[in-house]
């Protein structure tokens, strides 16, 4: 399987601190993979690189082949990227920053038009689509991040904790869009706390503890944790 | 009283860990600061010495008349104050997340209350306090006071005087946020506009300098005596008269005088004190709450706007990422109150800039006395293009804000978002200040060929300030400040600001001597080389090329950093 995502001997430091430390990583395409660890582990600051919102101190992320940092825009374009924190424009609706983030990958307007429709509908946003971020819950601003980020059709989903915030129904409706869109050779790199998610998502996994990778599984193996996934994490990460 | 103490002890150790802060780039940025600012204080200390020598000595204007000059300056300093307080309490008394937070807490609706005054009322005052005590240096030397006047006056006078400005600025704010509910903000704003442009207008027609100066005179030479039976009565109740009254008979050596007008001002602030205490205990947490649940306006209000061509739904004739972040700077913009509102009030200072121009006489028969006069009105015209570059332009990276991840993950190069903002900064900024620097020449009745100098001057000009406002906007970024009134009088934005006026000053020097030779060839000779000016405007375009340069270096640097 061809590496959608390779991370190459990536280390960040800020000042004299090591965020992460030589890091290296591939994932295929159509993987789902799960990036897991403690906090303050690295896990946000390698996601910042991977989608060029932090310069590496050294090393190199390539998307589809292309340097996210040498070669921006054509990995950008084939990114999908939900952050950890739903920030919007207070003052644009759904609907707008929809239009907004379309016109940003240059879609034009009556299929953005379509696809506003078809995530309204899917994530059950409603009326809120033409209402204003500065009126949403966490929940609403995380599915029109999550439409946001599924709007171009990416190649490449990069999500930092996706269903925080989300009651059990938004969380079932993205887990199943998830599910479907990597079967549809969607590759999906998620950092998550969650480890119940990692469980009945992930396809491979890797740990990370203070800017390093502890564990890593090296191919896709059928899910085989039943469970003990919490108590590996525990003792890999104490 | 804990509370309120422990509150204040966080933001103060804040604010020092933030001054005292030893890396690099903070050392370089409060050396810089102390450096612009010192330079500006002493300047306007000099400034003022200087006034007030020249009124006294040369132009004999005597102690009175100088003292109802400086008490109109005063009111104009207090309407200020009143105003910037009014704006940034807004942000920081009902649209904080600090206060949110507090409100969560078991604290006191009013101890929240009187922390976040004292917090606003020196963020949104320092520079006029630092400009205040620099005017107040350069007037007592002129008197030769001492030591104990400086700081008693700033301490016990100037800062009072403000403190007042500040507690009936928060106290009506909070009278109109429980209006604001029945009337609707936008007709509430326009009202204060209207009240404030209205205070200022009754105030001079009723004072009337001209006639002042015109019975002061009458007893030329012997004018040091007081005329206080020429002040209106009303003009007796207002707090720049009594500082003004003060500094009268503290330095006409009769501080009894000066005492009486001195307790007036302290019962007033007492006064004040205890209504700011008696309305936030009543109304504050009620005010804060409505303004929090306020329901927005909703999408269907864009229908009501005949920008329809703006819709993001509509298939724009321009390439796609600049049409898209055009139209979305477009509407954050219009649906922004405190944008849309200080472009209305910097629409209508422009309007009355014109309007006074109109009726000035400043066609001068000496070449010198003419060439100030032409370059007074550019400095002006520069003054006021540099002022809403500051207000609008400076804090447009910072606007991206925490959704900027959407922008910077998206497949659009940074210097494409960067050169939008540039460009569409720099057509309203030229077009502003070419609209104003040709309506302001042709006023004056200048040669076609000054009308095209001062045209050209100004595009360098407008070019110059929209480069050196993008650049140290970016530079200066804070994504987390939401309020654009706040990141246009931060730190950085001082800094920038007091850049531009080196600028300015820059672009006027080199204007001068050329241009003071080329009226003595005119109004002594008749006729006049164009080469006279055109040597000028080209040091001119060079200076703003290296302004632009490196402004655009620094911003375009900048924007890849980490966010």
């Amino acid at each position: 399987m061809s590496p959608t995502i390779e991370i190459r001997g990536v280390t960040k430091k800020f000042g004299a601190f090591v965020a992460v430390d030589n890091l290296d990583l591939t994932v295929g395409r159509g993987e789902f993979f799960g990036f897991l660890g403690p906090n303050g582990a690295g896990k946000t600051t390698t996601i910042r690189m991977l989608t060029g919102l932090y310069i590496p101190t050294a090393g190199s992320c390539l998307i589809n082949g292309y340097d996210v940092h040498r070669d921006p825009l054509p990995a950008k374009r084939s990114i999908g990227y939900v952050p950890d924190q739903p920030f919007l424009y207070d003052r644009l609706t759904g609907r707008e920053f929809l239009y907004f983030v379309g016109g940003l990958f240059d879609m034009p307007a009556a299929l953005v038009r379509e696809k506003i429709a078809e995530f309204t509908a899917t994530f059950d946003i409603g009326e809120f689509i033409d209402k204003r971020a500065e009126e949403y819950s966490q929940g609403m601003r995380q599915r029109i991040v999550l439409s946001a980020a599924l709007l171009h059709d990416p190649g490449v989903l990069i999500i930092d904790e996706p269903l925080v915030g989300l009651d059990p129904r938004s969380a079932r409706l993205v887990k199943d869009t998830l599910k479907a869109r990597t079967a549809a050779g969607l590759t999906v790199f998620m950092s998550t706390h969650l480890l119940e998610i990692v469980e009945e998502l992930c396809d491979r996994i890797a740990i990370i503890k203070e800017g390093r990778i502890i564990y890593q599984e090296s191919q896709s193996t059928a899910r085989r944790f039943n469970g003990q996934l919490e108590t590996m994490f525990l003792e890999l990460t104490k | 009283m804990g509370q309120f103490l422990l509150i204040l002890n966080v933001k103060s150790s804040a604010f020092l860990k933030s001054a005292t802060d030893i890396r690099a780039q903070s050392v370089l940025k409060n050396i810089s600061s102390l450096l612009i600012f010192g330079g500006v204080a002493l300047g306007v200390f000099l400034l003022s010495r200087a006034a007030t020598g020249y009124l006294l000595q040369q132009a004999h204007i005597g102690l009175f008349l100088f003292h109802r000059f400086l008490s109109m300056l005063l009111y104009v300093f207090f309407i200020t104050v009143n105003l910037g307080n009014m704006i940034v309490c807004y942000a920081t008394l009902y649209k904080s997340d600090e206060v949110a937070f507090l409100m969560g807490l078991p604290v006191a609706h009013h101890t929240i209350f009187a922390a976040k005054f004292l917090d606003n009322f020196f963020y949104s005052s320092s520079t006029l306090l630092l400009l205040g005590l620099a005017l107040l240096l350069g007037y007592g030397s002129y008197f030769g006071m001492s030591a104990w006047f400086y700081f008693f006056t700033f301490a016990a006078v100037l800062l009072p005087f403000m403190l007042c400005a500040g507690l009936i600025a928060v106290i009506v704010l909070m009278v109109l946020i429980r209006v604001a509910s029945r009337i609707g903000i936008r007709w509430l704003l326009a009202g204060i506009m209207a009240v404030y442009l209205s205070a200022i207008y009754l105030y001079f027609a009723a004072v009337n300098p001209v006639n002042m100066v015109q019975e002061v005179m009458k007893h030329y030479p012997d004018v040091n005596a007081y005329f206080g039976y020429l002040d209106p009565p009303f003009v007796r109740f207002l707090p720049n008269h009594w500082v003004s009254e003060f500094l009268y008979w503290s330095v006409s050596g009769e501080p009894a005088r000066a005492t009486w007008h001195l307790v007036t001002l302290y019962c007033i602030m007492a006064t004040l004190v205890l209504a700011a205490g008696i309305v936030a205990r009543s109304y504050y947490y009620r005010s804060w709450a409505g303004a929090s649940e306020a329901a927005t306006p909703g999408a269907a209000r864009n229908t009501l706007l005949p920008v329809r061509i703006m819709d993001f739904g509509r298939e724009g004739t321009i390439a796609r990422p600049f049409d898209a972040l055009l139209r979305r700077d477009f509407w954050t913009f219009f649906r922004e109150p405190s944008q849309w509102l200080h472009l209305l009030l910097m629409i209508v200072l422009l309007l009355v800039f014109l309007v006074s121009m109109s009726s000035l006489e400043l066609r001068l028969t000496q070449p010198f006395l003419q060439t100030v006069s032409y370059l007074v009105v550019f400095l002006f015209d520069g003054f006021l293009v540099a002022s809403i570059s500051l207000r609008f332009v400076f804090p447009s990276i910072s606007l991206e804000g925490d959704a900027f991840w959407c922008v910077r993950s998206a497949p659009v190069s940074l210097r494409k978002l960067y050169w939008q903002k540039f460009t569409v900064s720099f057509v309203l900024i030229a077009l502003t200040a070419e609209v104003l620097s040709v309506a302001s020449t042709a006023m004056l009745r200048d040669s076609p060929l000054l009308v095209v100098v001062g045209a050209c001057a100004t595009a360098f000009v407008a070019l110059g300030l929209t480069a050196l406002n993008l650049g140290a906007g970016a530079y200066f970024a804070t994504f987390r400040e939401k309020n654009p009134i706040r990141i246009a009088s931060s730190q950085g934005a001082s800094l920038t600001f007091l850049g531009s006026m080196v600028y300015l000053g820059t672009v006027v020097a080199i204007l001068v001597v050329p241009l003071n030779r080329y009226f003595e060839f005119l109004i002594i000779r008749g006729t006049a080389s164009p080469g006279w000016l055109i040597v000028p405007l080209i040091a001119v375009a060079l200076v703003t090329g290296l302004v632009f340069a490196f402004a655009t270096g620094v911003g375009l640097a900048t924007l890849r950093r980490d966010s």
